[in-house]
């Protein structure tokens, strides 16, 4: 009967009631009309990179086993992958569970090393996914040392992840680590599921130093990537954000260097112009210019006194009234009737005696005054 | 009559200096030059420290320069059982 049927197909089901008995995987394959036992025999149980829990959608690749003596069928399993709606249900329960425990916070994300001295690079070895970062790294800041960390990165690998990441923890100060990177290449959103799990996500959320994640395609987004501290969109991409690139480096170098040239430069511009100034300051102190002030500011005073002299009211025709004894004579009463008095005018003296005195009439309006 | 103290010479300060930027990382080595530059900048640095605080950065900046110009990147790999390191075998990446 077994003849019947293709060696080898695929099924899409649901998992029901998986359990282990005797080493082997028994379990229901069910695509909501009819169902059929399947078992992965110990020996190949080992090697499946992932085991369903009750309700996972799976694919199975299997063949058709029949036991004649009881008449019945089973699925042999031989790989068995989740199917994208377990692996997204999975993704949105472990992310829904690190957000109630805070742990998926962007105020938790860590500023990352502007030139790290060494790094941390968590991959599978060999892979592409390393050759990139190798090379990426290289061009870009040679002067980082790699340390390269071979984990798995597909199937039941969690617990591997978590121990490595407790033992990084514990040693990354002996072994001068700045940040880490986990990373693994593209493949489908079903083989990045390890990254989705919580323990790994946990540890990765609080291991001591930031963590850059470089996991699959641009478009795939696991929970590991929402703990980091930064999600890189791919493994090169990640030692992109790590690393500072040489180019703007020496173009950093650049600029100092003719920023120190100009430093120099104008504080020697400045003291000369300081001297400059202080040259000024030392020649308007000469004695010969302090000299030259003070004969400027008797010439002045001199000019000011002629400008007030009571020569310039003679020179317009007053004339100045004085007693013998040289007394000004300002009012009738400083003078008496056949003195003798001198009138100065503007070109000589006049001696003259006096006659008569007379007052002035007193007007009202000079009385009000 | 006690003698003098002989003063450093200008050369063996500059070696010093040269000797110590040489265990600076490129980040230290810059962080040094920027503060340099910013006393430079600064009009209360005497003009006879000038001279002295311009070779200074210059040897920095060298260093910088010297960093930049590695072009070999130490890559080790570390044994996650054993938490060894080792040389990385890199023939497979290739």
């Amino acid at each position: 009967m077994e003849r019947g049927f293709a060696p080898r197909f695929v099924i899409q089901a649901t998992a029901s009631r998986p359990q282990v008995k005797k080493g082997h995987l028994w379990l229901t394959l069910s695509d909501g009309e009819a169902s059929i036992t399947a078992v992965a025999w110990a020996s190949k149980l080992k090697q499946l990179d992932f085991v369903p829990a009750d309700g996972d959608g799976v694919t199975v690749i299997g063949k058709l086993n029949f036991w004649s003596a009881r008449a019945s069928l089973a699925v042999q399993v031989l790989d068995i992958r989740p199917s994208l709606s377990t692996v997204l249900r999975r993704f949105e329960t472990v992310k829904a569970k690190l957000l109630e425990e805070g742990l998926i916070d962007p105020s938790r994300q860590r500023k990352l090393p502007d030139y790290p001295k060494r790094l941390a690079v968590l991959t599978s070895v060999p892979s592409s996914a390393l050759a990139d970062m190798l090379r990426t790294a290289q061009e870009r800041w040679p002067l980082s040392d790699l340390l390269v960390v071979p984990i798995p990165v597909q199937g039941e690998v969690a617990s591997i992840i978590c121990r490595v990441l407790s033992r990084l923890a514990e040693l990354h100060d002996q072994l001068g680590l700045d940040a880490i990177v986990i990373a693994r290449g593209g493949g489908s959103r079903e083989d990045l599921i390890v990254f989705d799990d919580v323990d790994v996500c946990r540890t990765l959320a609080n291991f001591p130093l930031p963590v850059v994640t470089g996991i699959g395609h641009d478009d795939d987004l696991t929970v590991a990537d929402l703990v980091a501290d930064h999600r890189a969109a791919t493994p090169t991409a990640a030692m992109v954000t790590l690393m500072p690139s040489k180019e703007s480096a020496q173009q950093t170098i650049i600029q100092r260097r003719k920023r120190l040239g100009e430093y120099k430069r104008w504080r020697l511009e400045q003291a000369n112009s300081r001297l400059k100034e202080r040259q000024v300051q030392l020649h308007a102190l000469r004695p010969a210019v302090a000299l030259d002030r003070r004969r400027n500011q008797w010439t002045q005073r001199q000019q000011l006194l002629r400008a007030l002299s009571p020569q310039r009211w003679l020179n317009r025709g007053f004339a100045m009234l004085h007693t013998t004894n040289g007394q000004p004579v300002q009012s009738i009463d400083d003078i008496r009737l056949n003195e003798q008095v001198q009138i100065r005018l503007k070109d000589g003296v006049v001696q003259a005696i006096t006659e008569t005195i007379q007052a002035n009439e007193i007007t009202d309006s000079q009385a009000s005054l | 009559m006690p003698r003098k103290k002989p003063e450093p010479s200008k050369t063996s300060e500059q070696d010093n200096w040269r000797e110590d930027a040489s265990q600076l990382s490129y980040e230290e080595a810059l962080q040094a030059l920027d503060v340099l530059l910013s006393q430079l900048q600064d009009d209360s640095i005497p003009l006879a420290d000038l001279q002295k605080n311009h070779a200074r950065a210059s040897i920095y900046l060298d260093r910088c320069d010297l960093l930049l110009s590695q072009v070999e990147q130490s890559v080790r790999q570390l044994d996650p059982n054993t938490m060894e390191e080792r040389t990385l075998d890199t023939s497979n990446n290739e």
